[in-house]
Formats: structure tokens, C-alpha cells, sequence
């Protein structure tokens, strides 16, 4: 999509930051053809701004384990993590790109984090149990 | 280690990706910018080079062809420039007057447009510098015009055949797309033939006239006490009646529907200052059957003996059946206008004359001269509006002609009747 509208680049900022719009609207065009993007709406109750943490050693965990875990995330929850977290997005941004409101984004990321915490922590518990049986084995 | 989640994808992932140094980005940007004008510059020298073209063919055809200014003959510039072309001729010692300019060949039609006068202005102007013109240099002006007045004509013929191509091929086309509308419409019309007959119960109300004035049918009413004196014929007008009854309607085609029916058709007409007077036999000759017992009489004047005044209301009821056919002029699947045409056959149905007082409004007699079966001519516009399949809203305007009415009268007497109807009807 880059290559074929790159005659539509205007010299209006960088090219790095128009290629990334690119392809974030193209990502966006093809889940919403896909009708997966029902947000939930948002409840009061869940609007938190708590610090969500997970008690790792940040140098034994792998990327391909992170990866899959956002993969296994809902799209709703994964499109908005993915947006606010690694590409940098506010929640206006993401509420104006998604055409939800700010409340949504929060709501939806909120839970993203929790579904990931749980994730990472359950994945510890898992490990420490393999490990146990391989010892007592 | 308690970490933040954020901050441990973020950490993460961002530091995984591919580092691009940024030199490349600017590399790209200076490409695209370079790229966009070359493009900039080509469609420049582009445009350039396509005016200039453009222009040196004008100014080409412009050289070879002879301007012609002509100006209004009150002014002293006329001119008619032609190009000088260079030849052998040029060469010959042989000179000519400007007389002789006018026995050079030129075509007639031409000859007319331009006068001697600005012709030997012309060759003054094109001849400066050496005053003198050979001869054979106007032969060679001469052929170059006549050369360029057939280019031209053939242009006009050609422009002439063009247009009327395109005027045929347009009717062509517009006959094309009618006969398409048709066959979609008969397609149409195929699907619904199941549906063909439509019965709808009408009401509606109708104003009768007459277009004689100050004539009333009822014949010339005189006074009962001096029955020698007649009297100026009483003006009658018609009154708002009402019509009932329900039509039966056959589409034949997807255009043409034959409908027929039965109507209740009321006409009334008040004739109004008149006078009752006490009855007198055998004085007051009018078209008016009394009916037995009632001892007044109708009269246009008052009379010695005591009068009261009145109006005189006639109805006329016919039962009505018409037979007409009706034309879809345009629409569509759910609205339809329809021209409506033909005719009715009427039934006497009712004929009474009433007596309206102040004090009373009593039912006297009948009219003598009005004839048992008569005609109408039906005209009108009617409009469908299908509420469903089966059900079709029908509204028609109607203007009827009467004929045969009155049996002493001719059709001149004879009324007409303005009417509007309504009704719902049912498809099968």
C-alpha cells in the first residue's frame, strides 16, 4: 500500500511518520471489513489508572513469548494494547482512529492488561509446577 | 522483580524491532522529493512543448490561409489580406491596373460580399511596396481563394452531414431506449397478468351546468294571472350532487384498460326567483307535470291574488354505465396516470321538481320534457396509486357531455357535468 500511494506523500512531515499512518489505517480498514471491532462499552467500575505489574525477571522472558501472548488477546483488547502501548498513541488518538470514545479505549486497554497479567502469571505457575515434577521425577 | 506491563512489552518488543538509521528515511524523503520534480519538470517542459507546437501550427495555418477583415463600409480600412505567395510569375515584367484586378476571376458568391472598393484597397495594401500588381500574381491570390472557399464549403458539408448523423443517431438511440421502457413495461405487465381485473367502489361529487345561459329547460314560465304576457326565460345554474357506484376495469395491455360500472348519477339545478301563486287551470303551460293534488303554481312574476316567493330545485338521477378506455401516459410501478375517453349510457333514474320557501321545501312534480335513456361523451385524467398488490387508490377528474336530454330541446340545452371520484380498488 506504501509503494502504490506514495505519490499521495506530500512532504507534510516525515516520511517514517506517514508510513506508519499508512499502515496503521490499512491494519484498521482490514479488521473493520472483518467486523471484528465491537468494543465493550464502558463501565465506570473499570475506568483505573492502577499500574498493572507482573513479578518477572525481564531478561528470561523471551520476545516470541510476549508476541504470543498479545496474539492470544482478544482483537478488540489487542488493537487498542498494541496502539497505546507500542506505537505510542493517546486515547484520543486511538478513540478518533477507532471511533470509540476515550472511555472505550481506556476500558479496553485496562482489560488487555489484566488478561495479560494473568496470562504471564499463570504461565509462572505452569513452568514452577514442570520444573517441580522433573525434579521429583 | 516487580516490573510494570507496559513497560515490559514495551522494553521488549520495541527494542527487537529492526533499528532503522534514520539516514535512510531522509534518503527516501530526498528520493521522493527529487523523484516529484523530475515529475514537475517533465509535465512543465511537457505543457511547453505541446503549446509550441500548438502555436507554430496556428501560426503555419494562419500564414496559408487568407484573413479576411471585413469592416462596416462606413469605415475606411477594409481589407482583405491575402498571403504572398512567391512564383515564377511573380518574375514577368506583364502589369495590370487595378481595372484589371476586377476582371480577375473570383467566385460570383464572394464577388457580392466584397465591394470593388475594398477589393482594390486590398491589393493597394498588399502591393505598397511597388504600387503595381501583376497580373499573375492575382491569378495565383485568386486560385488560393478559391481553393480555400471549397476547403471551407466542404467543411461546412461535412459539418452539415456530421450534425445530421448525430441527430439521426440520437433518434436512433431515443427510439431504442422507448422500445426498451416498453418491453420492461410488458415484462411487467406478463408477471401481473394474474392481476388484470380491478373492481373499485367509487364516490364522488360532480357540478352541472349548462353552456346556454338564461334558457331554463323547464320551458318559459309566464304569469298565471295575465297568461298572454310571457316573460324572460329564467336563469337556472347547477348545484353540487353527488355520484356513487363502482367500476370494473380490464387491463388489456400494459398500457390500454377498458373499464366499465355502474354509477348513481345525480344532476340538479336551482332556478331561483320565482313565485308560487294559486293554481289557475290551463294558464300556465310550462314543461312542469304538477303532481296530483298540489293547487300552486309556478310563476316568474308576482300575482294579484297573493304570491309567495320561491326556488325551484330539479334533480335529475341517472343510473350511469360507461364504457371507456384508459391510457397510461407515465409512471411507475406504484403511481399511474391515465387519460381516461368514452362514453356512457344513461338510465332515468329520478325526476322531481321541488318547491324551496322560506317556509317550506315540498316536492311538486316532474320536468315533462326530460327523455328516459340519453348518452354522455366521458373525458378525463384519472390517477392509480397502488397501496399494495392487491389494493390500487383510484382519483379521477371527469368531464361528461350529455346528449339527448330533453326531448324539445336540442343538445345546445343539453348539460355537461364536472366531477371528481375516489375510490379504493381490489386486484384479481
Amino acid at each position: 500500500m506504501i509503494f502504490k500511494d506514495i505519490k499521495k506523500f506530500k512532504h507534510k512531515g516525515s516520511f517514517e511518520g506517514w508510513a506508519k499512518r499508512v499502515t496503521v489505517n490499512v491494519a484498521l480498514q482490514k479488521f473493520r471489513k472483518k467486523s471484528i471491532l465491537k468494543f465493550d462499552k464502558i463501565e465506570e467500575n473499570q475506568l483505573t489508572e492502577e499500574e498493572i505489574t507482573v513479578d518477572v525477571d525481564e531478561e528470561n522472558i523471551s520476545l516470541s513469548f510476549l508476541l504470543s501472548l498479545i496474539n492470544e488477546l482478544p482483537p478488540k483488547y489487542q488493537l487498542v494494547f498494541n496502539l497505546y502501548v507500542l506505537d505510542g498513541y493517546s486515547h484520543q488518538e486511538i478513540s478518533d482512529l477507532l471511533n470509540i470514545s476515550t472511555g472505550t479505549s481506556k476500558s479496553n486497554l485496562f482489560r488487555a492488561r489484566k488478561l495479560l497479567q494473568n496470562k504471564i502469571n499463570n504461565s509462572k505457575i505452569n513452568s514452577y509446577e514442570n520444573r517441580h515434577r522433573q525434579v521429583i521425577s | 522483580m516487580k516490573i510494570d506491563i507496559d513497560k515490559l512489552f514495551r522494553n521488549k518488543i520495541n527494542g527487537a524491532k529492526p533499528n532503522v538509521p534514520k539516514e535512510i528515511w531522509f534518503a527516501v524523503e530526498a528520493e521522493l522529493k527529487r523523484k516529484q520534480l523530475l515529475r514537475f519538470l517533465s509535465m512543465f517542459f511537457g505543457v511547453c512543448l505541446i503549446s509550441l507546437t500548438g502555436y507554430i501550427f496556428l501560426f503555419s495555418k494562419i500564414e496559408k490561409t487568407p484573413t479576411i477583415k471585413i469592416q462596416k463600409a462606413t469605415s475606411q480600412e477594409k481589407l482583405i489580406s491575402l498571403p504572398q505567395k512567391k512564383s515564377p510569375e511573380k518574375m514577368l515584367p506583364l502589369t495590370t491596373k487595378k481595372s484589371d484586378l476586377h476582371k480577375a476571376s473570383f467566385p460570383k458568391k464572394y464577388k457580392k460580399n466584397y465591394s470593388k472598393k475594398s477589393f482594390a484597397s486590398l491589393s493597394d495594401q498588399n502591393n505598397k511596396p511597388s504600387k503595381e500588381t501583376t497580373f499573375f500574381e492575382e491569378k495565383v491570390k485568386d486560385t488560393v481563394v478559391e481553393k480555400q472557399v471549397k476547403k471551407i464549403d466542404s467543411l461546412v458539408n461535412n459539418l452539415d452531414n456530421l450534425v445530421d448523423d448525430l441527430k439521426n443517431d440520437l433518434k436512433k438511440e431515443k427510439k431504442k431506449l422507448i422500445k426498451k421502457k416498453d418491453s420492461i413495461d410488458v415484462a411487467k405487465f406478463n408477471k401481473e397478468k394474474r392481476r388484470r381485473w380491478n373492481v373499485i367502489p367509487v364516490f364522488g361529487i360532480s357540478n352541472s351546468g349548462r353552456f346556454s345561459k338564461n334558457v331554463s329547460t323547464l320551458g318559459t314560465l309566464r304569469a298565471v294571472t295575465y297568461p298572454n304576457e310571457y316573460f324572460d326565460d329564467n336563469k337556472s345554474s347547477g348545484s353540487i350532487s353527488s355520484t356513487y357506484g363502482f367500476n370494473v376495469v380490464f387491463r388489456a395491455t400494459n398500457r390500454i384498460s377498458i373499464q366499465t360500472g355502474v354509477f348513481s348519477k345525480e344532476l340538479r339545478f336551482l332556478t331561483e326567483d320565482l313565485f308560487l301563486s294559486e293554481f289557475i287551470p290551463d294558464v300556465n303551460p310550462t314543461n312542469i307535470i304538477y303532481n296530483p293534488g298540489v293547487e300552486v303554481r309556478f310563476s316568474n312574476t308576482p300575482e294579484i291574488g297573493g304570491s309567495e316567493s320561491a326556488n325551484l330545485t330539479q334533480t335529475i338521477v341517472y343510473m350511469e354505465m360507461p364504457f371507456e378506455l384508459k391510457y397510461r401516459m407515465f409512471g411507475d410501478s406504484k403511481f399511474n396516470t391515465n387519460i381516461v375517453g368514452g362514453f356512457s349510457f344513461l338510465y332515468l333514474n329520478k325526476n322531481e321538481i321541488r318547491a324551496k320557501t322560506n317556509m317550506f321545501s315540498r316536492k311538486i312534480g316532474k320536468a315533462s320534457n326530460v327523455l328516459t335513456t340519453s348518452t354522455s361523451l366521458n373525458i378525463g385524467l384519472d390517477l392509480e396509486y397502488h397501496l399494495s398488490n392487491r389494493l390500487v387508490f383510484n382519483s379521477a377528474v371527469m368531464y361528461k357531455k350529455h346528449y339527448n336530454t330533453y326531448k324539445d330541446f336540442n343538445n345546445k340545452y343539453s348539460p355537461y357535468n364536472v366531477g371528481m371520484h375516489v375510490g379504493i380498488g381490489y386486484k384479481f
